[in-house]
């Protein structure tokens, strides 16, 4: 089991969670197209459906705990910039919520 | 995920803001037929009015991460799934679209004592009327990307994932299931027992006409705001705040 969000948590751990998040959420054949990186878009590259990136805000939420406010982060986003989101944007949410 | 099991169907389910108990009475959200997903509201409206109540939110059966079903898609089915995915909640705000805004209506008609208010948004009057708007279903998977709202247009054209997904999505729903059956065969909703309610529409939505009647016969609070049928994605911002002001004021 991952530990929840510990000031020791790296930005590649992180990004480590995010992938087998995505993977759990949308599948092993997601990342046909190489390894997800921080410059990775959720949209454009990887294609997730809205529905899916809703399920990974809830599985991200979990692991990570109430420190990250995922729903006030997507708040003050305007439509464009949530289509335009990639995963280091997620990475960088989950680590400025490091305690 | 949240799976919750109502009427025999297993229901993708999102809470969003406070505890029920806590903040301004809980407000429920329903999408609309086919494209629709509780994401229509999860990255428009929700967020925004989880900030000071709690925000349910669910996939209709046979749509985004709920159980696919062959068949009830009339609103009486559907507001027996919300009915029972609502049990444990005071009494509630309701906010739907489109289809899910018919649904809304039905609930609250059989269920007064459970709708504080009433937000339909672009709910299709008469329901047969959204035919109209799933004409295209039948013209093939070009047609029904090209009938999609732009934002949303625009995203599946640059790739073949959300695209594929999409078009499996609606074959499945207009060929395998009651879905259309059931668009005709939906009567009229009624007036009675209708909580205070307010009806927004979009200034170019083919909708517009038939909300504006069903205001008038049912003495519902009509708006109108710049943009068409997906009045979620056009006037996210405006729409928002006008459900918002409803809810509190």
């Amino acid at each position: 089991m991952t530990p929840e969000l510990t000031p020791e948590l790296t930005n590649e751990e992180i990004l480590k969670a995010v992938e087998q998040a995505i993977v759990a959420i949308a599948g092993d054949e997601i990342l046909v197209t190489g390894p997800v990186t921080m410059t990775t878009s959720f949209n454009a590259d990887l294609e997730l459906e809205s529905i899916e990136f809703v399920a990974l805000a809830e599985k991200l939420q979990h692991r990570f705990g109430e420190r990250v406010d995922f729903v006030g982060w997507i708040s003050g986003k305007e439509l464009d910039q949530i289509i335009a989101l990639t995963v280091g944007d997620l990475v960088e949410l989950i680590a400025t919520c490091r305690p | 995920m949240s799976t919750v099991v109502a009427n025999g169907v297993a229901h993708h389910v999102q809470n969003l803001g406070p505890v029920v108990d806590r903040g301004a009475p809980p407000v429920v959200m329903t999408h609309g037929l086919v494209i629709g997903s509780l994401a229509s509201w999860f990255f428009t409206a929700a967020p925004a009015l989880a900030q000071s109540r709690h925000v349910r939110m669910y996939d209709l059966r046979g749509h985004g991460r709920s159980a696919r079903m062959p068949s009830g898609y009339d609103t009486h089915t559907l507001a027996a799934d919300l009915d029972e995915l609502t049990r444990d909640l005071p009494p509630f705000d309701l906010v739907g679209h489109s289809w899910g805004a018919l649904v809304a209506l039905r609930f609250a008609h059989l269920h007064p004592e459970s709708v504080r208010r009433l937000v339909i948004v672009e709910a299709p009057l008469p329901p047969a009327s959204a035919i109209e708007m799933t004409a295209f279903l039948n013209a093939g998977p070009e047609a029904i990307i090209d009938a999609l709202p732009e934002s949303l247009r625009t995203a599946v054209a640059s790739g073949r994932r959300q695209a594929q997904r999409l078009v499996e999505s609606v074959v499945y729903l207009v060929r395998d299931t009651t879905l259309l059956a059931d668009i005709r065969a939906e009567p009229e909703p009624a007036c009675v027992g209708l909580p205070p309610t307010l009806a927004l529409y979009g200034d170019s939505s083919t909708c517009r006409p038939g909300g504006e009647a069903f205001a008038r016969r049912c003495g519902a609070t009509l708006d109108i705001l710049p943009g068409g049928h997906y009045l979620h994605l056009d006037a996210r911002a405006e729409l928002t705040a006008r459900i918002q002001d409803y809810l509190d004021g």
